[in-house]
């Protein structure tokens, strides 16, 4: 090709490219909230002369520039492949894809986070259960790094972790549910498990707390694509998971009752307004929640439940529900310890504390 | 700005481009010059009176040593000229680093005055020494256009990170320049090679020198990984931005300096300075070694000329004692091959390889170093003094995630990519190559984007020069 001819192609080419983005940039119109990664995009930044001065627009501007670029999911999606395809690197944006899971490596063991957690945990014993003479049990839930058969890189010694955590709660007792936990139990591109494959879960629990639990439940599927907390950050074209949810007339009949606004609200066990939300694992009791009670008027009998929880407890409380009258459940990421006085009076209940690991290795939200 | 940032690629050079293009020759540098205050202003708004006292400082000391010249009057301009430069320079880079040393010397509480350091002033200031100098050595005539002066010292495709360009280098071409397809083609094809090897290598190499510092879990093949990939991303980030300085330039029809030639090829560390940062070397050469006598001296002025040239290069780099110590050492290493090994290490090809990036890798954990103690640690870590296990799992696993990234840095490091280029273009009289070539610096651009918008890691190491 003469070599005009081939420069006039290049200069053609990249000029089509660069001033195409840049006229899409420019006039295009600006997305305001990314569904993929669950925020808020950046803003075209204030123009003023301090701005200016301070240099805030030129770095508000870049944030900017970043956020709404044209098919920015699709450039997302292009640098994970390259990462993971051409680059071969174990893990994009910090997620290793294994077996057609994503995950994200809870590594290093934090033995600062574990006390920390130990002891929110010992301080709501302390301060309102130690003398009233209840049932305390204790559980550690093991994130799906733990199942992930063929580990990648160095990983959490999962039964040291919570051989570790049961020394620092031994006045509780311990149930063990790890061996009742494999990869399929949880989603592929979320960090939750499925509440359709923890029945054996919650009958372990409440078989260790004395009470039976029906396993009448009738699998429901939600509409809407389940793209987990990992799709969007991986960025790649997997595919969706689906969420599977449990009912049985206990759970359609029983009362809930939200304390989120600090006053009771009532509300239901599976929230169908959050399916078309940010995150469609919120159905599970309306996601994040400080305290929740659910009143069974059906319960064969007078037994309550106070669970202290994190994420994982929202699938899993409901399944308890018809095993008791009352379940509370608390989550001390939004909601202070000292303050769990104010709203549950414990007198004959049981209690569980749940944790997963992911939670209990970074306990830092833990209040 | 960064070159290689969103900002600069898809809205800065776009209408830098589509105006200078549009701009009748007479304003073309005008445009050039809005252009690069735009760009310089966007990272240092307060800065650009600095850096327009410098001009203005070059433009009159220039027409004023031109007048004088033959008289004591002009080398009184240029002496002038040249402390009100250095004395900035002073000032704005190194008044801390003299504050806490007298401090440490003489047990004295002088308070630092933090000052954030003014993006690119090493470059800057050293462009507009260069051109009072060689107007005073009558190299170049005086700039009688303020506008094609400041267009030539703010131009900002070299202006954050060099290659240091003289003036005389420029002169013509900022009077007469042509512009045509084939040399924006080669400029886009520098560009966007230069942008990958910043953006897709040196920033990945980042994040495993990263890894080491956050790594409390040290071995010795952590800290050989840490050199090693530092070595390599210090090139990859330099030599990119040079590369897309020298491509941009093209664009608007300069022809700027080479500023790397594959270094790590080199046999001895005297061949590795004429291949690394060629524009600062050739720079102190020219500026100060020869006008200290160069070798045309005893040998003890020699040995003290290269002490000169090193240690002001070293310092050149930053304010601190490792970039001082690592200055002097390479002045130690061209020391030993100028009077004892040059001629050795021309004979044994490998050995000489072997040599020059040992002492390279040494080299840069001293320069990439927070402070001395981090370097030494390091270096103990490297040759076994310290104790520390071979590996670790964890570190094992960076090796294996980051094996590819460093093949493809090694290999990227030699003319290798650029012998197959010339092979390819061989194969069927270029189609091949004229098929594969617009494909390829598509895909690096896209590529580069994604890597981009993904708010990757992508810091520029030189810009704290």
């Amino acid at each position: 090709m003469n070599q005009n001819i081939k420069s006039i192609i290049t200069v053609s080419v990249m000029s089509a490219l660069v001033f195409g983005f840049s006229a899409w940039n420019i006039l295009g119109k600006d997305k305001t909230y990314s569904e993929s990664e669950r925020r808020e995009l950046a803003a075209f930044p204030e123009l003023t002369q301090s701005t200016l001065l301070d240099g805030s627009f030129m770095t508000d501007f870049e944030s900017y520039a970043l956020d709404t670029f044209p098919m920015r999911d699709t450039f997302r999606g292009i640098k994970s492949a390259a990462e993971i395809g051409l680059f071969q690197k174990l893990e994009t944006n910090g997620l290793y894809i294994r077996n057609g899971y994503v995950s994200k490596e809870e590594y290093p063991y934090n033995e600062q986070m574990l006390d920390h957690a130990a002891e929110r945990m010992r301080f709501i014993y302390d301060s309102f259960i130690a003398d009233k003479n209840l049932n305390v049990y204790f559980s550690v839930i093991p994130d799906k790094n733990c199942f992930l058969a063929e580990k990648i890189r160095p990983a959490l010694d999962y039964d040291d972790f919570i051989k570790e955590a049961r020394k620092r709660t031994d006045y509780m007792q311990y149930i063990d549910i790890t061996d009742l936990l494999e990869l399929d139990d949880f989603y592929r591109t979320d960090t939750h498990w499925k509440q359709e494959k923890i029945v054996d879960v919650a009958k372990r629990l409440t078989s260790e707390m004395g009470v039976e639990l029906t396993c009448d439940f009738t699998e429901k599927v939600l509409d809407t694509p389940f793209e987990g907390v990992y799709y969007g950050q991986i960025a790649l074209p997997l595919k969706a998971d689906e969420i599977h949810y449990l009912s049985n007339d206990a759970i359609e009949n029983c009362r809930v009752t939200s304390y989120s606004k600090g006053k009771p609200e009532e509300t239901v066990v599976y929230n169908m307004k959050k399916a078309d939300g940010k995150d469609p694992y919120e159905i599970f009791l309306s996601g994040a929640e400080p305290l929740i009670v659910i009143e069974n008027p059906d319960a064969k009998t007078d037994k309550e439940l106070v669970i202290f929880r994190d994420s994982f407890g929202s699938s899993l409380a409901p399944l308890l529900v018809d095993s008791y009258s009352k379940i509370i459940i608390a989550d001390i990421r939004y909601m202070q310890s000292a303050a769990v006085g104010s709203f549950i009076k414990f007198d004959k209940q049981d209690v569980l504390f749940i944790y997963s690991t992911l939670i209990l290795n970074n306990s830092l939200s833990l209040r | 700005m960064l070159f290689s940032s969103i900002s600069f690629l898809y809205y800065f050079l776009p209408c830098v481009i589509l105006l200078y293009y549009i701009a009748p020759k007479k304003l073309k540098n005008l445009t050039l010059l809005i252009s690069s205050l735009v760009f310089y202003a966007w990272g240092e708004p307060k800065y650009v009176i600095l850096m327009a006292i410098g001009i203005i400082n070059g433009y009159i000391s220039g027409l004023l040593i031109e007048k004088f010249i033959g008289t004591k009057k002009a080398a009184v301009v240029l002496w002038i000229s040249v402390l009100i430069n250095i004395g900035c320079l002073g000032y704005f880079k190194y008044a801390d680093f003299f504050i806490e040393n007298i401090n440490a010397a003489t047990g004295l509480s002088i308070p630092f005055l933090k000052i954030a350091l003014p993006v690119g002033i090493s470059f800057y200031t050293f462009q507009i020494l260069s051109y009072t100098v060689d107007v005073y050595r009558k190299e170049v005539n005086a700039q009688r256009s303020i506008i094609d002066l400041a267009a030539y010292v703010s131009m900002f495709p070299q202006l954050i990170a060099g290659p240091i360009v003289r003036y005389a280098d420029v002169a013509a071409q900022l009077k007469e320049r042509t512009h045509s397809f084939e040399k924006a083609a080669s400029g886009i094809r520098m560009f966007v090679i230069g942008l990958g090897k910043k953006v897709l290598i040196a920033n990945a190499l980042g994040e495993l020198c990263n890894a080491y510092s956050a790594n409390t879990d040290n071995s010795v093949l952590l800290c050989w990984m840490y050199a090693f990939a530092y070595s390599l991303q210090i090139y990859f980030d330099f030599s990119g931005y040079s590369d897309m300085a020298v491509g941009l330039g093209r664009i608007f029809g300069f022809e700027l300096c080479e500023n790397f030639r594959y270094p790590y090829i080199s046999q001895s560390i005297t061949e590795f300075w004429r291949r690394w940062h060629i524009s600062l070397g050739t720079w102190f050469r020219d500026y100060v070694y020869i006008p200290l006598g160069g070798n045309r001296v005893s040998k003890l002025g020699h040995i003290r000329n290269i002490l000169v040239v090193w240690m002001l290069t070293g310092f050149w780099h930053g304010a601190a004692w490792n970039f001082i110590i690592w200055g002097l050492y390479f002045a130690v290493f061209l020391m030993i091959e100028k009077f004892f090994l040059l001629k050795s290490l021309k004979k044994t090809k490998i050995i000489g390889h072997i040599y020059v990036l040992l002492a390279v890798l040494v080299s840069f954990v001293i320069f990439g170093s927070s402070n001395l103690s981090s370097a030494v640690k390091c270096l103990g870590g490297m040759f076994g003094f310290r104790g520390l296990p071979f590996a670790s799992e964890l570190q094992m696993y960076y090796l294996r995630s980051f094996v590819v990234i460093l093949i493809l840095a090694v290999v990227g490091a030699t003319p290798l990519p650029k012998k197959l280029a010339e092979k390819i273009s061989k194969i069927k009289d270029g189609a091949v190559l004229d098929i594969i070539e617009p494909v390829f610096l598509v895909g690096i651009t896209v590529l580069s984007t994604a890597y981009l918008v993904d708010g990757s890691f992508n810091p520029f190491m030189y810009f704290r020069f």
